[in-house]
């Protein structure tokens, strides 16, 4: 982790604060922004789903109350009963069961939907901003082309070419995600390069890949953090929208999105088909927000209201 | 319009061409790299068929030749014809459908903007009361749960909800072609995007109303609808305007689910079922389309900039 000091910048308005009694306390940027997030009560509520919603995604590799294959667990479209708390499907499968393998799917997804899209769009985020000249030029062409097309049809596409398994669902999402990620990170380079601890770097001969990795990639931490954390409900939705259409992970996997088109054509007679996996989708992904608002508050105080 | 606007709008115009043509290609070349043929179909057809429909569509010339024929066509505007059903120019086909799809979307903008709008000059001009944290919680709600769970909720709301209250009186009718039709889905398509309205107005309408000709204008003794409406909002607009570019991408994008929900025969559901069907020309006639779609859109939206602030010159 960076070891970037902010309160070092703040110390003199501090001092005076505590009239020089005693030094204050060293803090890492790190540990003050948990700090500022933890007294954030929408982010904690946040955190607190999120865990529930790992725990409950690991548990269903080991665990869930039925195997969510099972079918003709009861009369299909059964509402919620006692030994199925949330009621069963079209084939009368437990839908308990099947949210909770949800929860694996989206995780899944979600992670590594991120972390692929930031892994992408912080290498060339990085080259665009650091050397800028024509590897900008090309960079910056190739994000604002694909601004002009909607990510959902190329994502689409990408599954009809390279077919519907969880690591492509992941690379279809990924393929456009990290436009966002890249643009941020070549901004942040750009305003970084020209800082003085860069040009110090550079003076002593350090090599480029090295002020590349220890002097602009810490320094620009937090908004990339920020902008992960972000990317995850979004790689949410967006497998729920490909699943929706029928391109998403095939079945009878239980992913929300395929779920809720399963249930749509019953919503008239048994909508608990359709609103469980929404409601468990809604509730992540406005988790995953909550828990983004409150870290982009803590990294940067500037951006609270 | 003065001639700068001109200059810069015509230099936006050949950039979206080019993007256009440019997506399309990739589109083109890269399906065209796909193994087997385009026409292969469940039954086996005789030879001599095959080897007619491959002429009939240009697919047994190699690709280069094929791409030269595709390029030649779309500067004629001609997208081709459809692989599935034979004889259905894909060109009239889709201008139909994106009016459709352009009518939902703007329809979808309204509702956004309106409800968006609304709840953003509420919560600033009421801030830190219970109007503020209801609407500011509404507006983390509403952008978290993603259009198709709205329309979900909607639909279960207008169709089934309505029948029971009303005795079978009332209820939606899901589909397209009546007027009373288009507010479900595009309050469906709208709303996720107006929660992200409603906080960016919030906070640019705060900083507004704080700034010194504010205080002059309450001074003065205007009327409050004057001084929120007038002066405050007026210039609270500006950044509030520069999220409407990417938020009519994902208008676009977010009405290719709710056109295949609703069962609306627009440019999004017809990509879904083409690509399900593999007809591989309308597929690349959509993007086409989506492409020109969005940048005259964000062209749109661009030269709306100037309007709200006069200091911005192309």
């Amino acid at each position: 982790m960076a070891t970037v000091v902010p309160s070092a910048l703040e110390a003199p308005e501090e001092l005076q604060l505590v009239a020089g009694d005693e030094l204050p306390e060293q803090v890492t940027l790190w540990q003050d922004a948990w700090r500022r997030l933890t007294r954030n009560r929408m982010a904690v509520v946040g955190l607190v789903i999120i865990g529930v919603f790992f725990v409950t995604a690991i548990l269903s590799f080991f665990w869930t109350p039925y195997p969510t294959w099972r079918q003709a667990l009861g009369p299909t479209y059964q509402g919620p009963s006692v030994i199925h708390p949330l009621g069963l499907d079209d084939y009368g499968r437990d839908i308990l069961s099947r949210v909770m393998g949800g929860a694996a799917i989206a995780l899944s997804v979600g992670v590594g939907a991120s972390m692929l899209a930031s892994v992408i769009g912080i290498a060339l985020g990085l080259l665009a901003g650091f050397y800028r000249g024509k590897i900008d030029l090309g960079i910056s062409l190739l994000i604002n082309i694909s601004y002009g097309v909607p990510d959902l049809l190329i994502a689409l596409i990408l599954v009809v070419l390279i077919g519907r398994g969880i690591q492509n669902i992941i690379l279809a999402i990924a393929v456009t995600a990290w436009l966002g990620m890249a643009r941020l990170v070549r901004g942040q380079t750009l305003a970084l390069r020209e800082r003085e601890f860069v040009e110090a770097a550079r003076s002593i001969g350090t090599k480029d890949l090295k002020i590349l990795t220890r002097h602009i990639l810490p320094n620009a931490l937090g908004p990339i953090v920020v902008q992960a954390t972000y990317l995850v409900p979004a790689a949410i939705i967006f497998e729920a929208f490909l699943s929706l259409l029928g391109l998403g992970i095939p079945p009878p996997a239980p992913s929300w999105g395929s779920m809720a088109s399963e249930g749509y054509k019953a919503l008239q007679i048994a909508p608990h088909i359709v609103l469980a996996p929404c409601l468990a989708l809604s509730l992540t992904v406005l988790a995953f927000n909550w828990v983004g608002d409150g870290l982009r508050d803590a990294i940067d105080p500037r951006m609270r209201r | 319009m003065s001639r700068g606007t001109l200059i810069y709008a015509s230099q936006r115009l050949l950039l979206i061409t080019f993007t256009a043509i440019v997506v399309s290609s990739i589109v083109f070349i890269g399906i065209h790299q796909l193994p087997g043929n385009a026409i292969a179909r469940e039954r086996r057809l005789n030879p001599a068929t095959e080897a007619a429909l491959l002429h009939h569509y240009n697919l047994d010339l190699p690709w280069p030749q094929q791409y030269a024929l595709w390029l030649q066509g779309l500067a004629h505007g001609d997208l081709g014809e459809s692989l599935v059903n034979e004889g259905t120019q894909i060109t009239p086909l889709l201008l139909r459908e994106a009016k459709t799809s352009i009518t939902l979307g703007l329809a979808a903008v309204v509702v956004t903007v309106v409800i968006g709008m609304s709840l953003g000059v509420l919560a600033a001009i009421r801030q830190n009361t219970w109007v503020d944290y209801v609407a500011s919680t509404a507006s983390v709600i509403g952008y978290s749960v993603p259009s198709f769970v709205w329309a979900f909720l909607l639909i279960i709301l207008t169709v089934t909800g309505f029948y029971a209250w009303s005795g079978g009186q009332i209820y939606e009718d899901i589909g397209w072609g009546k007027i009373e039709q288009i507010p479900v889905p595009a309050i469906a398509l709208g709303l996720p995007y107006a929660a992200i309205v409603a906080r960016l107005t919030r906070a640019s309408m705060l900083e507004t109303i704080r700034q010194d000709y504010v205080r002059t204008a309450w001074a003065k003794g205007l009327s409050a609808r004057v001084v929120i409406l007038r002066h405050a909002l007026r210039n609270a607009l500006i950044p509030v305007a520069t999220i409407l570019g990417p938020l009519i991408t994902g208008i676009i994008t977010g009405s290719v689910v709710i056109e295949f929900l609703f069962g609306i025969p627009g440019l999004g559901k017809e990509f879904v079922t083409s690509i399900l069907s593999r007809d591989y020309n309308i597929v690349i006639g959509v993007f086409t389309f989506y492409a020109a779609l969005i940048g005259l859109a964000n062209l749109t939206v661009d030269l709306l900039y100037p309007v709200l602030d006069p200091r911005i010159r192309y």
